[in-house]
């Protein structure tokens, strides 16, 4: 009888010392836990952004059948150079972690007269030399005579003379004034759509960022574990 | 070039689109929209007559450029250069499949989630487990 209870107890001790090696080799569960997460964070904004893109095609759809086809339509699209209003903000992130994990942040309705933001890679600095290559001395004068006319505060001064809400107005409607003067109302409800789809974007690329990241990190662990 | 001044940045960058004119037309109205000196876009609208070679160059450009963060893709247009997309694989620009009016999202087609998938699937655990 003891015998047996004490075989019993051996063959106890040996299943609980298997389980325990072969949890070893598994990655650590907050990690796949983490990753979990991350994906179905990812699926639910994925689902939100289709939902919001949606109410932003109708309101265009809307635009178009008042305003018309013709008034709504690609050909229209400004392509005399200017820089864009709304631009991203990328965090790279700590430099010596191993895990690089972008981060992403949304600037909408930056003023596009006196940029504050000035893209990545030197790109917009290009663009400016080659402006002020391009620019003859005729050119020179009246853009001396604009300056004078409107004041320092507008075009060298780092800080607007406008409120920010205003800025924000006029980037509007700049951006609406490539379908012409009078808009329909479904067109200024379509661009408040589709900027709070860009709202999204911003979180769906921070959520996809992270997911990398602890998928990095799973596949690391599972490497270690195999050594 | 070498001795030019650096204007400071603060890391801001463009978002640049591949997707049907409906989509790009809302976007441009959010203010995304860039027109450089060389009238060269951070968009291209994806029509019936865009042939695959255009959407690969197009997006072969904006990956390459280091004034980009963010490249949206229509996911239908994004399967029809799926290799190149699933190939893709730097931090940034960072590539977000979109739905489009008349092709829903489909996260079995995602790059990234198919790329994740991999982990959860049977065959991975069985080659795991030998």
């Amino acid at each position: 009888m003891e015998d047996s209870k004490h075989q019993d107890v051996e063959i106890e001790e040996a299943q609980v010392e298997s389980s325990c090696s072969e949890a070893q080799l598994l990655p650590k569960d907050e990690t796949v836990l983490e990753l979990l997460d991350s994906i179905n964070n990812y699926l639910l904004l994925m689902d939100s952004l289709s939902s919001k893109l949606r109410d932003g095609w109708f309101e265009l759809a809307g635009a178009r059948q008042s305003m018309g086809s013709s008034r709504v339509s690609s050909a229209l699209f400004d392509l005399k150079y200017h820089h864009a209003a709304t631009l991203m903000e990328v965090d790279h992130g700590d430099a010596d972690s191993n895990l690089k994990q972008p981060h992403f942040t949304l600037h909408k309705w930056l003023s596009t007269d006196n940029q504050e933001f000035s893209p990545e890679g030197g790109k917009f600095e290009e663009d400016e030399l080659l402006q002020r290559k391009s620019s003859s001395p005729h050119s020179t004068e009246e853009h001396q005579e604009k300056r004078s006319e409107n004041g320092p505060e507008v075009l060298s001064s780092p800080s607007s003379p406008y409120t920010p809400n205003s800025n924000i107005k006029k980037e509007r409607a700049k951006s609406l004034s490539m379908f012409g003067t009078l808009v329909s109302p479904k067109l200024r409800d379509a661009q408040l759509s589709f900027e709070t789809v860009l709202e999204t974007l911003q979180e769906v690329a921070n959520v996809r960022s992270s997911m990398l990241a602890a998928y990095e990190q799973v596949l690391k662990e599972i490497e270690i574990s195999k050594i | 070039m070498a001795n030019r001044a650096q204007i400071p940045t603060n890391n801001s960058a463009l978002i640049a689109m591949i997707a049907d004119e409906d989509t790009i037309t809302g976007f441009l109205l959010a203010g995304v929209g860039n027109v450089d000196l060389r009238r060269k876009t951070n968009y291209l609208i994806v029509d019936g007559k865009t042939t695959v070679k255009q959407i690969e160059d197009a997006f072969k450009e904006f990956t390459a450029r280091e004034d980009i963060a963010i490249v949206l893709v229509s996911q239908y247009v994004a399967n029809m250069i799926r290799f190149l997309v699933d190939s893709y694989n730097k931090p940034i620009p960072a590539i977000l499949e979109i739905p489009s009016k008349d092709h829903p999202y489909d996260p079995a087609h995602d790059s990234v989630l198919s790329r994740v998938k991999y982990l959860f699937s049977s065959e991975s655990v069985a080659s795991e487990r030998r």
